[in-house]
């Protein structure tokens, strides 16, 4: 059993609006260590198909106290839309109104998918609330890793399909488009025009500063029907640094064979709520 | 900037709680409207457009409400449970709300399903208020199909596949079971409801209506249905209106989309009601 209340907060002059998940029995195992949901991609605190709401109430099922919410310029929040990389000082704000919301609350368990994964590991560090960290297909697109990627499972892979050579002989493929594509990625792939703007360095890396900032343990979750995970895999394979993180005995890895980006069948974001759960126990 | 409010708060409601947000102008309102959502991931897709606009309009003195319906955004339940007609009675709950908590006179605002759930509340309850309508849908049967083709694409089958997969589903939707759909699951009872759903306006309705819509192309005009809805209503003496405007649309997009040209033609709207009173 839960409560819920919803409640707004400043961020910087802005309002942002949250729900927080409360467990009926406050004696519950857990109850002192909350979860954040850090929302990514182009969606609002509820999450595709309710994912995020599904969650939270879950984990109040469980004992566990959860909160979900908009940042600036996204869902019912005021202000600019901004992307994942300016939302810090979002994060902040929502850590400190959940401990205001909950008071017996004494760590905070960031949970983050795709480029809310991306946010969480760039705001690590700082909080000394913050007591992991749970990243779901984390994004770490660059247009090296996406080109890469598109080579060896998409394009790749097509090659391999029937019913791609039968639309190709039907006519029904645009065959300078899809050679064009190829090129482009091959292109990327070998490093031309894959320079990082950001004078600080491309997000993959400074995602990994962020995690070697704390020693807080991580539990990452990847999908199996996601170019996005594929992204992830690719990005640890290829970088000796992140490679040792994942390896480290504070990092967790765990599969969902048969999941999508979004976790969008019910039996998969049902599995995703419990993997959550047992992972916040395991914390002691 | 006017100094607007934006509360956030759970309304009690039978099942557990419905999530509202409630943007307030400065001063007393001279006008209060009630969002109908849109239906699914649609609800998810126009969330910042609809944020955005509520701003506006509150900015011009209007009091809206916007309410997720049971099973829906934030509100209790799962969606799988909710039915068609629990969605009707959440309006009449905000209804009640705004009813009680100021003197102002009512309209109601809806986008794309929203539109059919007023037309039946409407309907339902012999109102007649002044409504503005975004990219109504005018047929629930259409909208149910375009939905349940989704469950065709996520799986990417091809044509054929697509077909056989549509007609499992109806088969489990006429045989009286659930159906789940691009993470919704559809109970028989919202399904019935949507299937028999169509605008309509009564004769005589005592309120006006304006329908706003959105389109991509360089000459926008309205849609063939909605044109003919127009025809139809006006013939039958109530007083509607149309315009198309230029735009993405933004309930569906990819990422997210907002389209300030139909947030102006909104205000220019709510300023003639002003102007009526």
């Amino acid at each position: 059993m839960h409560t819920e209340r919803a409640l707004v907060f400043d961020c910087r002059g802005e309002t942002l609006v949250g729900v927080v998940s409360v467990p009926a029995h406050a004696d519950a195992v857990a109850a002192h260590t909350g979860v954040l949901i850090v929302v990514g991609g182009p969606q609002y605190r509820v999450g595709s198909h309710r994912q995020f709401v599904m969650l939270a109430r879950f984990l109040a099922d469980n004992g566990v106290p959860c909160m979900r919410f908009d940042y600036r310029g996204m869902g019912d929040a005021s202000g600019e839309a901004r992307d994942f990389e300016a939302v810090s000082d979002d994060i902040e704000a929502a850590i400190a109104a959940f401990s205001r919301e909950v008071p017996g609350l004494r760590r905070v368990v960031l949970w983050g998918l795709c480029d809310g994964a991306s946010a969480i590991c760039l705001s690590l560090g700082g909080n000394p609330l913050v007591a992991g960290a749970v990243l779901l297909n984390p994004w770490v697109r660059t247009a090296e890793t996406q080109a890469r990627t598109m080579l060896k499972h998409y394009y790749l892979q097509r090659l391999l399909d029937l019913r791609f050579w039968r639309k190709l002989l039907g006519g029904g493929v645009n065959l300078r488009g899809a050679l064009g594509g190829v090129k482009e990625a091959a292109g990327a792939a070998a490093g031309a025009g894959s320079v990082p703007s950001d004078r600080e360095g491309p997000v993959p890396k400074r995602m990994l500063r962020g995690l070697q900032r704390c020693d807080l343990p991580v539990v990452v979750f990847l999908s199996g029907r996601d170019y996005v995970a594929r992204e992830f895999e690719q990005c640890v394979v290829g970088d000796a640094e992140w490679g040792a993180f994942m390896a480290s005995g504070r990092c967790r890895v765990q599969h969902f064979a048969e999941a999508d980006h979004t976790f969008s069948a019910v039996a998969h974001s049902e599995g995703v709520a419990r993997a959550t759960l047992e992972w916040i126990c395991s914390l002691g | 900037m006017a100094a607007l409010r934006r509360e956030a708060f759970i309304l009690p409601g039978s099942g557990g709680g419905r999530f509202c947000v409630v943007t307030r102008p400065d001063g007393e309102p001279k006008g209060q409207l009630l969002l109908a959502p849109p239906f699914a991931e649609e609800l998810n897709k126009s969330r910042r457009m609809l944020a955005l606009a509520a701003e506006a309009f509150a900015e011009r003195g209007w009091l809206v409400l916007r309410i997720d319906l049971f099973g829906c955004g934030d509100s209790a339940g799962d969606f799988g449970d909710a039915g068609w007609g629990d969605w009707l009675d959440d309006l009449e709950l905000a209804h009640d709300w705004l009813a009680a908590n100021a003197g102002a006179p009512i309209g109601v605002w809806s986008l794309r399903a929203g539109g059919l759930l007023v037309s039946d509340w409407l309907a339902r309850s012999g109102r007649s208020l002044p409504w503005l309508a975004w990219q109504p849908v005018t047929n629930g049967k259409q909208h149910l199909q375009q939905f349940l083709r989704l469950k065709g694409v996520s799986e990417m089958l091809n044509e054929a596949d697509v077909k056989e997969t549509m007609s499992t589903l109806r088969a489990q939707i006429a045989a009286g079971q659930p159906v789940e759909v691009a993470g919704y699951t559809l109970s028989p009872a919202l399904v019935a409801g949507m299937d028999a759903a169509s605008l309509s306006l009564p004769p005589g309705y005592a309120a006006p209506v304006s329908i706003l819509e959105l389109s991509g192309q360089s000459e926008p005009s309205s849609s063939p249905a909605v044109r003919m809805l127009v025809e139809r209503t006006k013939a039958s003496g109530v007083s509607v209106d149309s315009a198309a405007i230029q735009g993405v649309s933004f309930w569906q997009t990819q990422e997210i989309e907002v389209s300030q040209p139909l947030i102006d033609a909104s205000c220019a709207v709510l300023g003639r009601w002003a102007h009526a009173h």
